[in-house]
């Protein structure tokens, strides 16, 4: 942070988007967070960083765990700075008769409506045109913390290296938040420890390493 | 209230469900099985008595420090020991800056119990003066990060700790005896404390199922679990101390379980700790070595030195005691010679960091400096070293005021030395040496 990105005295008439991390002043434009910069054709300059703080953005699908149940609206930590709201009828088909009743700890995929600095976000249950499309509550399973990064990374298309591996060898299910929060599911509890920490150790790992240590894994339980 | 909502760190049930699954199949969440402790690293840091303790991700460190106190009432022959535990905010969000929580005062008792009770570091030899002085040993445990299981590491950091502190030898003195003359670091070796074993504790994690035991939890087993134990025990079979603060109920003969259980595991941490301990002493003979053939090398250019004149120095470096020894040093050196200066540029040589300088030797080497030009007049160098006037007893100005004007230009120039710091008052004195040894050759 700090370091000087692009010098515009010398360019004009450019228009240049920036996106997180980086910040314009006067005549520099300079980076704010840690991170690697990136490019996008013709115009777009970003900072990519990991952090294991998680700062809410709308349209973001995050795991939120339920800590309390108002009238109107539920009280979900997403990992931000602040409690999220998930308001009771954000679900499909939600009326007043169908409240769901969720007891506190449920684990929630949510998305995130609304996320203003200052304000508690809004959480949603539904996409953007209203249906349930895979959110709400998630039974059983185990769910582990990692950075943002690493989340972003196993998001990322084409599939991640480590998920590829592991989904060759084991069937389970999983449920990335961006907010730094994974929930792993299997048949038995063997293989959910297996995915959750070939998942933990593979942040700084590159892509061959990964499909080394995940064979490693494997082998020592076979 | 929403900002302490928002700031604690929370378990979904899904976890809770599957940690104890998991265990039903002897398998915990990060591999292990029941019985297996996390990584273990212990780092010794180059100070005596500071340690460094990794339990997986757990992270603890120690330091321990020694004072002269007067004993308590109805133990005059005894030293005393002391463990003060803080638990720092960025270990954990529920901590609390200013308010120990339950479990900070229980982990301060439990690990001072089980050094206290077992006798494990011999407190009758820290004793100085019987009734009026002895050494009071202060352990203090900073908890920088919390994975689980605190009590284990602390414990383990704590008895690194000890094992590498050394404290600074002190003797009698004075025309009675009564008077305590502590040695620095330079002078006369530190000695280490007298340990007879080391305590090991071993914390336990119950569950709701009966069968389920779990050795060193992390911090989600430890929200998991229903019951603790800690036991104490040394690499001897010795019990030294239990812990059972609530929680679920246990028949004896898991306890007796236990017991053995924590018996193999302080075996092999009490291995893994004097093997960390070793290393540290190892490189800390290697450092001293070192030391000492620089001071071989000083030696031989400098001129005959008598060890009398070295244990009058020893005996002026005073630490936190009213004693008048300073006085009665002034007397003696007021017949020196070049020779005695460059013994004591020898022992500044090796005041290594700033941690090892010590005002008072700076006071005792100026003194001996100014007797030392006024004996011998003129003929000596001007230039002189910094100058702690507001430590110096009666007799060195009044040396000064009676001598020539070199020594008042000394004077001045020592004034304004007084801002430079420790490595321009060490250089003067390799001047000086040289032309000292140079005019005794004369």
């Amino acid at each position: 942070p700090g370091d000087v990105v692009l010098d515009l005295s010398n360019m004009t008439n450019h228009t240049i988007k920036l996106g997180g991390g980086l910040r314009q002043d006067c005549d520099v434009i300079s980076v704010m967070k840690a991170g690697t910069l990136r490019f996008s054709k013709p115009n777009k300059y970003w900072v990519e960083n990991s952090q294991k703080r998680y700062v809410p953005h709308a349209e973001d699908s995050v795991l939120g765990i339920v800590v309390d149940s108002r009238s109107d609206n539920f009280l979900v930590d997403i990992k931000g700075p602040a409690i999220a709201f998930l308001p009771v009828l954000a679900f499909e088909g939600g009326t007043r008769r169908n409240i769901p009743k969720f007891e506190i700890g449920t684990l929630l995929y949510v998305r995130v409506v609304k996320a203003n600095p200052g304000m508690n976000p809004e959480l949603s249950c539904t996409d953007a045109s209203g249906k349930a499309a895979e959110f709400g509550a998630l039974k059983d399973g185990y769910m582990f913390e990692c950075t943002t990064g690493l989340s972003r990374m196993l998001l990322s298309s084409p599939t991640c290296p480590v998920l590829d591996a592991l989904g060759k060898k084991l069937s389970f299910e999983i449920a990335v938040g961006l907010n730094g929060r994974v929930w792993v599911n299997a048949a038995s509890p063997p293989t959910t420890i297996i995915v959750a920490n070939a998942i933990m150790n593979s942040e700084t790992l590159s892509g061959a390493q990964q499909r080394i240590m995940v064979e490693k894994l494997l082998q020592k339980i076979q | 209230m929403e900002q302490r909502l928002a700031n604690s760190w929370r378990m979904p049930i899904n976890d809770i469900k599957f940690i104890e699954t998991a265990l039903l199949s002897d398998l915990r969440v990060d591999g292990r099985r029941p019985f297996d402790h996390r990584k273990l690293t212990i780092k010794l840091a180059k100070e005596d008595g500071s340690a460094e303790v990794h339990l997986g991700h757990t992270h603890v460190m120690a330091f321990v420090t020694a004072q002269l106190l007067r004993p308590y009432r109805d133990r005059p022959n005894e030293g005393s020991l002391s463990i003060f535990t803080e638990f720092s905010p960025m270990a954990d969000p529920s901590f609390e800056p200013a308010r120990p929580a339950d479990a900070a005062v229980e982990l301060g008792r439990v690990i001072d119990r089980g050094l206290r009770e077992s006798r494990a570091i011999d407190t009758e030899s820290l004793c100085v003066l019987s009734g009026k002085l002895v050494w009071s040993i202060r352990v203090d445990i900073h908890i920088l990060d919390n994975a689980g299981n605190l009590v284990d590491a602390a414990n383990i950091a704590a008895l690194a700790s000890l094992l590498t502190f050394r404290r600074p030898e002190c003797s009698l003195s004075g025309d009675d005896g009564q008077e305590v003359v502590v040695h620095p670091p330079e002078h006369r070796d530190p000695i280490p404390l007298i340990i007879h074993h080391l305590p090991i504790a071993v914390t336990f994690g119950f569950f709701s199922n009966e069968n389920l035991l779990v050795i060193d939890p992390t911090h989600q087993e430890e929200r998991v679990m229903t019951g603790r134990m800690t036991a104490t025990v040394n690499s001897n079979g010795d019990v030294c101390a239990i812990q059972k603060a609530g929680g679920e109920g246990v028949s004896q003969s898991v306890i007796m379980h236990c017991l053995k259980l924590a018996h193999t595991k302080a075996t092999d941490i009490t291995t893994k700790i004097r093997d960390a301990v070793e290393i540290h002493n190892n490189e800390r003979a290697l450092r001293k070595i070192k030391r000492h053939s620089s001071s071989v090398a000083v030696d031989v250019c400098g001129a005959v030195i008598g060890l009398g004149e070295q244990n009058q120095l020893d005996g002026s470096h005073l630490e936190n005691l009213k004693l008048k020894e300073e006085e009665n040093f002034m007397e003696c050196e007021a017949t020196p010679s070049g020779q005695v200066q460059s013994k004591d540029q020898v022992s500044k040589d090796f005041v290594g960091g700033p941690s090892s300088w010590d005002p008072y030797s700076e006071c005792v080497n100026s003194d001996l400096l100014k007797a030392s030009l006024a004996s011998r007049g003129p003929s000596v160098p001007s230039k002189q070293k910094d100058s702690r006037r507001e430590t110096k007893p009666k007799e060195p100005p009044q040396e000064i005021k009676t001598d020539s004007s070199p020594i008042d230009n000394a004077l001045t120039a020592g004034q304004n030395n007084e801002g430079k710091t420790l490595k321009d008052a060490v250089k003067p004195k390799h001047k000086r040496k040289k032309k000292v040894s140079s005019n005794s050759e004369n």
